[in-house]
């Protein structure tokens, strides 16, 4: 998210400079940190119409819903998360040792993460391949039988778009996890820099919160 | 190029270095402890019937909880920039918006279809349907009015 | 002011250089990270795709000079006002204003030396061509013929064009247009120089921040409907297909949560733009700064609860439409604050009749009617008549052309001296100015009476008791684009020809007109320190 200038500058440690268009490291942290939570904005809301679309479809085809979340595993659906609430401690506690200049310990932190990360998708992959397996699949290409409602199918669409995202979103937070871990083993930050750490960090829990929803609505309550 | 807000809070050194805010340790393990223990019993209360409304009612204000300590620890918004929670909060208040607003339409579609079945549009000599009409009106009157109740409670 | 004079001796030191020439090549625009060239570099890039949209609309006019089917087919007319207006939403008045002056002028308003997250800002832009290429190639492949809202469901399940194409590059334009977003409001937030109060701040930058709240909160909305759209196309995922139980209202709620704000960020800079232009044009304090600046936030908050006004014939429920309707109303409040406080700033100004102020006053006028017309519209029972007529047409490009592009054209020859370094001649400017408001009045005006009268809106041709009117309407188009064109010529021979721009040509307040005509690429030599509004002049009327 910074820019760090070119330009030598006295500020702040070897490490790292302040960028030129920035009076302080403190401004251009708060700045970085202003700009991710208008980032996660963006992301709520667009989630949010995918939300939105479920309340709707749910009121019309409430049946069909019901009906349809039973098809959904709720061991795996806790099961992950767990993988992504503890993913966000370990997060946590990255940053935290960023925070303290703590190296190995920050490395060792995004890489539990990481794992965690990992594990959430290879569950996913196995409801996945179950589901494409039975025929619960979104809209026209739905094909499971004996359903005793009609629009089973819309929950499968709702269910695979909404996951579906929030996967590419875990997908994508692996990547960025990689890139973090990969600048602090080099030994890019310390107390005086440790922004990349919080901002992902932040995108992370963002991710988790979002599967807060997602898992009871889809699985428990449907 | 200071910071031109007074009003602001949250760290202020105003010194070349940043000084981070260190959570304690035990703060993240009570979130985490939390967050464990909230997801056992929402899935717990999911095998209990408590009918459906209860049961999602009960579900949100669970994942409320949980997202609110998320936001506020591991995210530090208890700690951070008062800005930031405003910032976050604007995103569930539009939200909410979106989703109200549409579901005005959605859940109250063809609550006046008994009405129109009543008094046809006659777009060829509109006005003259209206003299024509008494008395289909009064019946077209009633039969909405509990039409309206059903289907207004968005 | 002793401010100004030592100002005036740190510029000698400057020995000519500026943004412009402090590097050359291709490779240094393409690369660079300063807010004034990749704002150039939107100016140009957004006002070819005017061209290119507004020569989609010439044709569409000669088309519509005579009924019946001349040398465009109904497929092929389909396909051009798409693409004009596809073009003209996406590509160029919602990337225009924010993307290339607002990024060239905020940040030296504000006396910070670049935007807060300068490479982010350059990513916009690269996201703004990838984008633009994606709904650009259209043109070479297939075209498209849904109408620049993509109403599902025809362009998921019928339309034969490249829908996907199309929809995925507006997808991309979302991005491009979140991070230019964000990047101004964290700007805004964070590199005031000393004595840059809030209330020190020059309207357009009020404008700039409520546009960018609108940017934050209702583009991810537009991205995850045409996501959505493309899934459907491509695998029927049924979301919004009503025979595997989906619905296409939804659709259309979707797209206008989306859409209606985005009308304010078309309109909302230019609103900007025109405040600092009467001020400084009239020389005068500004009236009601403050119900000027929170009026335009206002308009923003507003704005997004009525967006179900565009679907009283969708078949939305009574309910909805009556809650839509009735809030509609209120947007008009705070947009006739503005309008008031406008015309009061000018009485006991002392007012230079420059091209950039008749702009203004073809502003005012021109808004005046768009935004009026717009109350009718508003009322379920009338839009149930004037719906997809060219009474909406005429209403919308009132608002759109004659508020956003009016204003922007104002604003460019507002900033050109401060951009370019150069002057431009008065007379062919105000021509031009006289041109396109006369032009602009014959083509749209006609298009109240016949949307009234019937004319439905997206068709070929139509009957024969509307032929004076569309006729009429169609010379007015090349009034008009004679006009357009000589303002193209006009910059062009300003930046050939031209005289060197001084400083402060209209002896305005606000910090941009306290540096170089072009400006240093640090935009100041010494952070300034400001003591004072930005519409502090001289006289304050009675
Ligand atoms: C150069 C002057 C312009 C002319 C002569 C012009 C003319 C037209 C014409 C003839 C149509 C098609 C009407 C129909 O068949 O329904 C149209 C549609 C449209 N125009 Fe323009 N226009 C101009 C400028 C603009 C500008 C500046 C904007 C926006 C910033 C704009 C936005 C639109 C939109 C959104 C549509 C609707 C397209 C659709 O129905 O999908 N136009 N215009
Ligand atoms: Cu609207």
């Amino acid at each position: 998210m910074m820019s760090a200038s070119t330009e030598a500058h006295e500020k702040g440690s070897p490490d790292f400079v302040v960028a030129h268009h920035f009076d302080s490291a403190d401004t251009q942290f708060d700045a970085g940190r202003l700009g991710i939570w208008l980032f996660l904005v963006t992301e709520v809301l667009f989630f949010g119409g995918l939300f939105c679309a479920f309340f709707i479809y749910r009121n019309w085809y409430f049946d069909s819903f019901v009906e349809a979340h039973h098809h959904l595993d709720k061991q795996m659906g806790a099961l992950n998360t767990v993988f992504l609430i503890t993913s966000s401690l370990t997060m946590a506690l990255a940053v935290r040792a960023a925070q303290r200049t703590k190296r190995s310990e920050t490395v060792n932190m995004l890489f539990v993460t990481f794992l965690l990360a990992g594990c959430f998708l290879v569950v996913k992959y196995f409801e996945y391949t179950h589901k494409i397996h039975d025929g619960l699949l979104p809209g026209a290409m739905f094909s499971a039988q004996g359903f005793a409602t009609q629009h089973a199918g819309v929950f499968f669409a709702i269910y695979f778009v909404m996951t579906g995202i929030h996967g590419l979103h875990v997908v994508i937070g692996m990547g960025l996890i990689l890139w973090i871990l990969i600048r602090a083993h080099r030994g890019d930050f310390s107390s005086r820099y440790y922004a990349p750490v919080e901002g992902v960090g932040l995108y992370w829990h963002l991710v988790d919160l979002i599967w807060i929803y997602l898992f009871p609505l889809l699985y428990l309550v449907g | 190029m200071a910071h031109a807000d007074p009003h602001d809070h949250g760290h202020h050194s105003h010194g070349p270095d940043h000084v981070p805010h260190v959570t304690p340790l035990p703060i993240y393990l009570k979130t985490f402890a939390t967050l464990v223990v909230l997801t056992v019993i929402t899935v717990g209360a999911s095998y209990i019937n408590l009918g459906t409304s209860v049961n999602l009612a009960l579900a949100l204000i669970i994942a409320t909880t949980k997202a609110c300590v998320v936001a506020a620890f591991f995210m530090h918004l208890a700690s951070d920039h008062k800005f930031h929670t405003a910032v976050f909060a604007s995103s569930i208040v539009f939200l909410g918006i979106f989703v109200a607003f549409t579901m005005f339409d959605t859940s109250a579609r063809g609550q006046f279809d008994a009405q129109k079945k009543n008094r046809p549009a006659q777009m060829t000599d509109p006005f003259a349907k209206a003299t024509a009409a008494p008395s289909a009106a009064p019946a077209a009157a009633a039969a909405p009015a509990g039409a309206t109740k059903a289907g207004a409670k968005p | 002011m002793s401010r100004a004079a030592t100002a005036d001796a740190v510029y000698d030191e400057s020995g000519g250089k500026n943004y412009i020439n402090a590097e050359k090549g291709v490779v240094s625009w393409l690369t660079t990270v300063d807010h004034k060239r990749i704002g150039l570099m939107y100016l140009v890039s957004t006002l070819t795709m005017f061209m290119i949209a507004g020569i989609f609309a010439l044709i569409l006019r000669i088309e519509l000079m005579k009924a019946g089917e001349d040398f465009l087919t109904p497929a092929m007319y389909n396909q051009a006002f798409t693409l004009h207006g596809a073009m003209m939403v996406f590509l160029f008045i919602i990337p225009a204003i924010p993307g290339g002056l607002g990024n060239f002028i905020l940040p030296i308003m504000i006396g910070a030396k670049d935007v807060a997250f300068p490479k982010l800002n350059l990513l916009s832009l690269y996201l703004y061509w990838t984008g633009s290429i994606f709904t650009a190639s259209s043109i070479v492949s297939t075209g498209l013929d849904t109408g620049w809202t993509f109403y599902v469901p025809y362009s998921t399940t019928v339309s034969q064009t490249s829908v996907i194409a199309v929809t995925f590059g507006a997808f991309i334009l979302g991005f491009s247009s979140i991070l230019t977003g964000l990047n101004f409001i964290v700007t805004i937030h964070k590199l005031r120089a000393p004595g840059v109060t809030w209330y020190r701040l020059p309207l357009m930058l009020w404008a700039i921040y409520a546009t960018s709240i609108v940017q934050i909160l209702a583009t991810p909305v537009l991205a995850i409907t045409l996501l959505l759209l493309i899934l459907e196309r491509a695998f029927q995922v049924g979301i919004f297909d009503p025979k595997l139980g989906g619905d296409p209202v939804l659709y259309q709620h979707f797209f206008w949560f989306y859409s209606h704000p985005a009308v304010y960020i078309m309109i909302l800079p230019g609103m900007g733009i025109i405040s600092d232009i009467i001020a400084v044009h009239s020389h005068r304090r500004i009236f009601g700064y403050k119900a000027i600046a929170f009026s335009s936030v206002a308009i923003a908050l507003v704005g997004f609860l009525v967006w179900g006004h565009h679907m009283f014939t969708s078949g939305q429920s009574e309910l909805a439409s009556t809650i839509f309707s009735f809030i509609t109303f209120f947007v008009a409040v705070p947009s006739g604050v503005k309008v008031f406080n406008w015309t009061s700033t000018m009485w006991g100004g002392s007012i230079a009749w420059s091209t950039p102020m008749l702009y203004a006053m073809s502003f005012l006028f021109l808004f005046t009617i768009g935004g009026l017309t717009g109350l009718p519209l508003a009322m379920v029972g009338l839009d149930l008549h004037l719906h997809d007529t060219y009474f909406v047409v005429a209403h919308f490009h009132y608002v759109m052309m004659g508020g956003a592009v009016i204003a922007f054209i104002g604003g460019l020859h507002h900033w050109w001296p401060k951009m370019t370094g150069r002057m431009y001649h008065e007379t062919p400017a105000k021509i031009a100015c006289a041109l396109i408001f006369v032009g602009f009045n014959m083509t749209f005006f006609t298009q109240f009476f016949l949307g009234t009268r019937g004319m439905p809106r997206r068709y070929h041709t139509y009957l024969d008791q509307f032929q004076p009117l569309h006729a009429f309407s169609t010379f007015g188009s090349w009034v008009l684009g004679a006009g357009l064109f000589l303002v193209l010529f006009t910059f062009i021979h300003s930046l050939l020809k031209g005289e060197r721009a001084p400083k402060n040509p209209w002896g305005g307040k606000s910090l941009e007109w306290e540096t170089s005509s072009p400006p240093p690429t640090e935009n100041f030599h010494r952070t300034p320190v400001v003591t004072h509004g930005p519409y502090d002049f001289a006289t304050t009327g009675k």
